[in-house]
């Protein structure tokens, strides 16, 4: 037996916007169908036994309103009862611009006063200074007042400039690794040395033998050496034990035991 | 001088073997015996030193005893010396005595100011020093415990 479509909705714990929205129609056009308005589309009624998992016969195409109803209102959706302003807001908002009153010009602020510089900026300054090789008093008379009458954003600007000059004075060393068993520099750096001086270097071998001669090449593996006749030998590190710079006097060394 | 520097220098003087020609020859894990070369920390044991010293033809405690002696525990004595601005003696493969203060050491190699000048040793070429770094010899002294005891 057909059964009115609100009827059947409440039957399902549907509100009207979930039936829309299942059924794919408006909430108006539902409303207007529950209320009799209007009767139901053929079109609808399929997507209306689905939306309510009835079968079609199930609905009343022209439905009777609900008893001690008047007429139906739209219900108001769950999104737009959210955005709705409360009474209270409505009644504390701002007034028209029509409505306001001039605007009064405001009084002119008071000459700001400078601050003076923070003791940390003034000790930076002094250390800056010490670094730089440079007197307080130079930078004082440069600036007409002693630093400490300075105002902050001088200061500050002072400060800037100053560690821009130590950086670019300053020399960036290589860092050295924590355990210089990583790097080789060190050794290269004496060799580098003896090469540039044209010294020679006395040669310790594993099989106890001795050469020396001028130092012309080495490679991190290996050295090459021009000996007294001339001749060039090339001995891999692997085979040395120890050597020692000759020294301009001349004469080889034995390591004290 | 360490393990990994011996072993390097035997490997050397059988002329062209490979790390990969050894490790099939005797049996080592892949990949065992380069780590025993190139590591600064001691790596092996007992099993594959016996192997190698067969292998070598030298003997078993000619690889053994270095194993206490890595590269690792040189780096460790160099920096204690140069903190506590102390002298240290090397004891090199040739029989030679170094004895003096550390100027500078890197990877392959030991500045030592000595009186007669300062001489570069090899790193390699070290076979022991004194003074040991104190955690070497605390655990030095711990393997000790443990062989009276076994």
């Amino acid at each position: 037996m057909a059964d009115n479509l609100w009827a059947l909705r409440e039957q399902k714990k549907l509100s009207v916007a979930t039936m829309a929205s299942r059924a794919g129609l408006s909430i108006g056009l539902i409303m207007e169908y529950e209320s009799g308005h209007r009767s139901i589309d053929p079109r609808h009624l399929s997507k209306l036994a689905r939306a309510l998992y009835v079968d079609e016969a199930d609905i009343k195409l022209n439905t009777e309103p609900r008893p001690g109803t008047g007429p139906l209102e739209r219900q108001v959706r769950r999104d737009e009862y959210r955005s709705a302003p409360a009474p209270a807001i409505q009644a504390a908002a701002p007034p028209k611009p029509s409505e306001r009153a001039p605007r009064t010009p405001r009084a002119p602020l008071p000459p700001r006063i400078a601050a003076p510089p923070r003791p940390s900026q003034l000790a930076h300054l002094q250390d800056l200074l010490t670094r730089l090789g440079r007197s307080q008093a130079d930078v004082e008379a440069e600036h007409g007042k002693p630093l400490a009458e300075l105002d902050r954003l001088t200061v500050s600007a002072l400060l800037g400039k100053l560690q821009t000059e130590y950086r670019a004075g300053k020399v960036v060393e290589r860092r050295r690794a924590h355990l210089p068993e990583a790097v080789d520099q060190f050794e290269l750096k004496y060799l580098t040395a003896v090469q540039e001086a044209n010294a020679s270097l006395n040669l310790t071998l594993f099989d106890g033998s001795h050469l020396t001669g001028q130092l012309i090449g080495f490679g991190p593996y290996n050295f090459t050496l021009r000996q007294a006749d001339g001749a060039e030998v090339t001995v891999a590190k692997l085979a040395l034990v120890c050597y020692t710079r000759v020294p301009e006097a001349g004469g080889s060394q034995e390591p004290g035991a | 001088m360490s393990l990994s520097d011996y072993l390097r220098i035997l490997r050397a003087r059988r002329g062209g073997i490979t790390p990969l020609d050894i490790e099939a020859a005797t049996g080592v894990d892949k990949g065992l015996y380069r780590q025993m070369e190139q590591r600064y920390r001691a790596v092996g044991d007992d099993d594959t030193l016996r192997r190698l010293a067969d292998f070598y033809d030298v003997p078993f405690e000619a690889l053994r005893w270095r194993l206490d002696w890595p590269r690792k525990a040189l780096s460790r004595a160099l920096v204690q010396v140069i903190g506590e601005n102390n002298p240290i003696r090397l004891e090199l493969s040739d029989g030679q005595v170094v004895a003096g203060a550390v100027k500078w050491w890197d990877l392959g190699a030991i500045g030592v100011e000595t009186p007669d000048g300062e001489w570069v040793v090899q790193r390699h070429a070290v076979e022991k020093w004194s003074p040991r770094a104190q955690e070497d010899t605390l655990a030095a002294d711990a393997d000790n415990d443990a062989d009276v005891e076994d």
